[in-house]
């Protein structure tokens, strides 16, 4: 009796008209976006390999001290081919950020290697997740509106009723056969997703990938469910189709499209940044008063005769101060870059005195840089990060909300994502520091000086980044998923409940 | 007409959905009062203080010719408009200003010193590289438009006429001596008129709260551009009344109807905008990073031959000008000059791929709403380009300025570019021309007439699409 059911209502959902519509408008969708995302992922590879090329020939070329380093060193994020399910941060924020000794890379620090035409982000990107967020949640709802409401008008159900046949094993079978025609298009999006993956043949998907497609895939059945429970809900409520039909729009559009952009754009509007930047920016020039205190007091007591910033050696390169500040993002930095391109023998016994000033400041500058970051992270979280996270939190109130940041994670192009990147850079920074404390390059003559030949870079460690494994993407997409389970729970028993204890 | 017309009005003002409409419009335009409270004052605000500090730092350079010709007039910024809570116009994405800038120091030697001429600049940065809210759609007029009414027009419409004819009262209808022109007028007129009272109470809180707040200034020209773009707004639900009504008519059952219509319209006006959007700005390509940076490379290289010779040439205050001093004159004024140039050929392709775009995602009345919206409120793109011809003009006034004020001075050799070619006198710094940016009124209404003719024309297809089907609808 069960799998007549089943058939019955399978039929039923899949001979329809609106669910022809639905299919043929998703597919055409998935398939003309996929295409322009593809093309797009493909020129932000491109971008990407030719700014590693660049900025290694750049380095190769300029850095020819050890501390001529300062600012070569810029590392690329290479974009993440699951944007192209879920977008996210993955194209927005920037992609290219520089890695020294002289300072601590964050979020805030980070450049674009592709300033493509920045007005082409007037156009909103559509990206795969978009389009099963708003189409099938919308055809979810088509097809709940009418499951109960409809037959009861019909007088259909009365006669199924009739039947040796349980009232849960009515409405397991209408959510069954419903759901099976809601997986159908997905199943199919993502099939011709990639197939397009294969056929352009620049993306290469990697075992974790697949994990993580099927992750979405799996929130997307989640995600779906809700909104047809929703619909099945309503319709078990209400006495007429055309009322299940109206409401079912009402929260519909409410869901999946005003309140989303209405928190947004409310903690937008009327978050109010704290104060705590300019109390952290004080503290940040305090520490680099600080700093150059010790040096001073270094100064005064090395023996070096009078104040000359050259250390009696004549100068026959460059020398400079640079003082880098931002009050909005709070970046200080203070770099010393000196340059003696040749040292004349009489000032020979000079130069012990400048490796120990450089001894002594380098490391110092390293603890400044630090302390700066750890004041700076602390702030920066509470202003910026925590704004977003309210908003997203006051999103969360719409499932649509949560389907969205659960994809999100899962392709990884969330803020954990990125913020792993940048993780990754911190500790790429780290062993540049331990290898010129290994080379004992502050205290070399290659520090400053390129009189006896250039630095030789071939052992300079390389930075690599991989992804986080899928376990981090599912520690991170596990509670809007977890939500979404409960709502479903939630959805089924109330549905469940009403329709037990109703007359047909 | 007018009987069918009050029936069909009451039976609308007691539906669910004409509470649902009042709610979430008054909602949506309270929300965005609130949000742009006191926005248009910080706006302007900030906008006097960079202002007054480009100005200042003019006023520090006006100490001698050369120093203004060497940097230029400085950051131009761009005049907040009152309107933005109409139309945000995607403010984060769109640069505020333009620069009149020079290069700095091209070469020192001993005997002389030389700085490049300044030329105009384009900031191509992009604000948004370390925001972290979400994206979605703003809450401005433009979007309240063009997706809440539009969704609201075919709730209201997408069972207007099948579901009489379910239930058959269409048929009593039309056996009384009124023809199906007039049944079907007064059934859009009736939707139009209950779509209309809650959004214009809906506006009228909105601007009430924004003006009795003091946040925008609503002069005769606000009121005017606030009129037309209501006006805008009932032909824009006017679209999708005749498309609700068209499939209305086609399709026997209101379910059904719905379902059509929903489709239709979220890909219409959610999806499609989006997606033509990035299509077509693929197809394209303007100038990359990359090769605006060869461009500028292969420029200083014809520049290097061309003047092999130059660094030798020692320029001298005499009078008239040594033929030294003309040439770097000439380099100088080549280099700002093509350098510009490239500048703005990079900033017109850049312009030409939005506008591109732009015109394809107009299939899309979604899409000409905005933008006409966005021209009327005097923000977004359309208002950028205007901007930017403003600065050019402007350019040029500061340029002819130059060579006027030097051309007064007897005692320069009138080889504008290196030091010894120009004027060194102080300028009198009122007679300096400024950058007033203004928002112009002929120009909104003008730029937003295309997009006006263009829901007008898919109104009339779309009404006389429903027209031909509902004479031939079977009741």
């Amino acid at each position: 009796m069960f799998l007549t059911l089943i058939r019955r209502e399978l039929l039923a959902n899949l001979m329809t008209f609106r669910f022809l519509v639905a299919m043929v408008v998703t597919l055409s969708l998935v398939v003309a976006n996929t295409v322009v995302l593809i093309d797009d992922y493909e020129r932000r590879l491109i971008s990407y390999d030719t700014a590693v090329k660049q900025h290694h020939q750049k380095f190769l070329k300029r850095a020819r001290t050890y501390s001529e380093v300062e600012g070569e060193i810029r590392i690329d994020r290479p974009p993440n081919p699951l944007s192209i399910f879920n977008a996210g941060l993955d194209r927005r924020l920037g992609n290219s950020i520089t890695a020294s000794h002289t300072f601590v890379p964050t979020l805030w620090d980070t450049k674009s290697h592709s300033a493509d035409n920045p007005f082409l982000n007037l156009f909103s990107s559509v990206d795969l997740v978009l389009i099963f967020q708003v189409i099938l949640s919308l055809l979810a709802l088509l097809f709940a509106h009418d499951a109960i409401a409809g037959e009861r008008e019909a007088g259909t159900l009365r006669l199924t009723m009739a039947n040796p046949v349980s009232r849960p094993i009515i409405l397991l079978a209408k959510y069954i056969s419903a759901m099976a025609c809601l997986i159908l298009p997905v199943v199919m999006s993502l099939l011709l997703a990639l197939i397009l993956f294969s056929v352009s043949g620049s993306i290469s998907l990697s075992g974790d990938d697949w994990l993580r497609i099927s992750g979405i895939l799996f929130t997307s059945i989640i995600y779906l469910s809700v909104f047809y429970l929703i619909g099945l809900l309503i319709s078990v409520v209400t006495r007429r189709t055309a009322t299940a039909l109206m409401l079912s729009m009402v929260i519909w559009s409410t869901l999946v499209l005003i309140y989303p952009s209405l928190s947004v754009f409310t903690v937008n509007r009327l978050w109010q940044t704290p104060s705590q930047l300019e109390a952290a920016y004080r503290e940040i020039e305090q520490i680099w008063e600080a700093f150059e205190r010790e040096q001073t007091d270094f100064l005064r007591n090395d023996r070096v005769e009078g104040e000359d910033p050259n250390f009696n050696v004549p100068p026959s390169g460059s020398y400079g101060v640079y003082q880098t500040s931002d009050p909005t993002t709070l970046k200080y930095a203070k770099v010393e870059t000196r340059l003696w391109t040749r040292i004349d023998p009489d000032s020979e016994p000079q130069i012990p005195h400048v490796k120990a000033y450089f001894q002594f400041s380098e490391p110092r500058r390293i603890r400044a840089a630090e302390r700066t970051w750890q004041v700076r992270q602390k702030t920066l979280d509470r202003v910026y990060v925590r704004k977003a996270n309210m908003a997203k939190n006051l999103m969360r109130l719409s499932p649509a909300a949560m389907y969205d940041f659960a994809t999100e994670a899962w392709a990884g192009t969330d803020f954990y994502g990125i913020e792993d990147f940048i993780i990754t850079v911190q500790q790429y920074r780290q062993t540049i520091i331990d290898y010129f404390y290994d080379k004992e390059a502050f205290s070399s003559r290659k520090w400053f000086s390129i009189d006896q030949g250039t630095v030789d870079w071939s052992d300079l460690p390389q930075f690599s980044y991989h992804r986080a494994d899928v376990s981090t993407n599912v520690k991170h997409a596990s509670g809007d998923i977890a939500c979404l389970f409960l709502i479903n729970v939630v959805l089924f028993m109330m549905t469940f409940l009403i329709f037990v204890r109703q007359e047909v | 007409m007018w009987h069918i017309t009050k029936r069909e009005l009451y039976d609308h003002l007691n539906s669910l959905r004409f509470a649902f409409t009042t709610v979430l419009l008054v909602g949506l335009m309270i929300v965005n009062a609130i949000g742009y409270l006191g926005e248009h004052t910080a706006q302007s605000t900030a906008y006097q203080k960079k202002v007054s500090a480009s100005l200042d730092k003019m006023r520090s350079k006006a100490d001698s010719l050369y120093n203004l010709l060497t940097e230029g007039p400085g950051t131009l910024y761009k005049k907040p408009c009152p309107l933005s809570f109409c139309a945000n116009g995607g403010e984060t994405f769109i640069p505020e200003s333009a620069d009149g800038v020079g290069e700095g120091i091209f070469m020192t030697s001993s005997r002389f010193s030389i700085s490049t001429t300044w030329r105009m600049k384009y900031p191509q940065s992009n604000p948004s590289l370390w925001d972290l809210m979400p994206d979605y759609t703003n809450v401005d007029w433009g979007d309240i438009i063009s997706i809440a009414l539009s969704l609201v027009a075919i709730l209201f419409t997408f069972d207007v006429i099948s579901s009489e004819q379910e239930r058959g009262t269409l048929r009593l209808t039309l056996s009384n001596s009124i023809s199906r022109g007039t049944v079907l007028v007064s059934k859009f007129l009736a939707a139009l008129i209950t779509i209309s009272i809650p959004f214009l109470i809906a506006a009228l809180i909105n601007l009430f709260l924004l003006y009795t707040s003091g946040s925008v200034p609503l002069g005769a020209s606000e009121c005017g551009r606030l009129g037309v773009i209501v006006l805008i707004a009932f032909v824009y639900v006017s679209i999708f009344l005749g498309l609700g009504l068209l499939i209305s008519s086609r399709v026997s059952s209101s379910s059904i109807s719905l379902t059509i219509l929903l489709l239709i319209w979220v890909v219409w006006v959610v999806l499609l905008p989006s997606t033509i959007g990035a299509l077509t700005s693929g197809l394209q390509p303007t100038m990359t990073p990359n090769e605006l940076a060869a461009r500028q490379q292969s420029l200083a290289s014809r520049f290097f031959e061309q003047y092999d010779e130059l660094w030798r040439k020692i320029p001298s205050r005499e009078i008239p000008a040594t033929e030294e001093t003309l040439l770097w004159s000439k380099y100088l004024t080549e280099d700002a000059r093509d350098n510009e140039k490239l500048n703005e050929e990079h900033l017109e392709a850049q312009i030409a791929q939005v506008q591109f775009a732009r015109s394809i995602t107009r299939i899309s009345p979604a899409s000409s709403v905005r933008y006409a919206i966005e021209s009327l409120a005097g923000t977004g793109f359309t208002r950028h380009v205007q901007f930017l011809a403003y600065v050019r003009r402007y350019a040029g006034e500061f340029r002819t300025f130059l060579t006027e004020t030097d051309r007064a001075d007897r005692e320069s050799p009138h080889a504008l570019g290196p030091k010894e070619g120009t004027s060194q006198k102080p300028v009198r710094f009122e007679s300096i021309p400024k950058f007033a940016d203004r928002i112009s009124f002929g120009g909104a209404y003008n730029a937003a007439a295309t997009d006006i003719l263009l829901l007008l024309l898919f109104f009339v297809v779309l009404f006389a699409g429903a027209f031909l089907s509902f004479f031939r609808v079977d009741v």
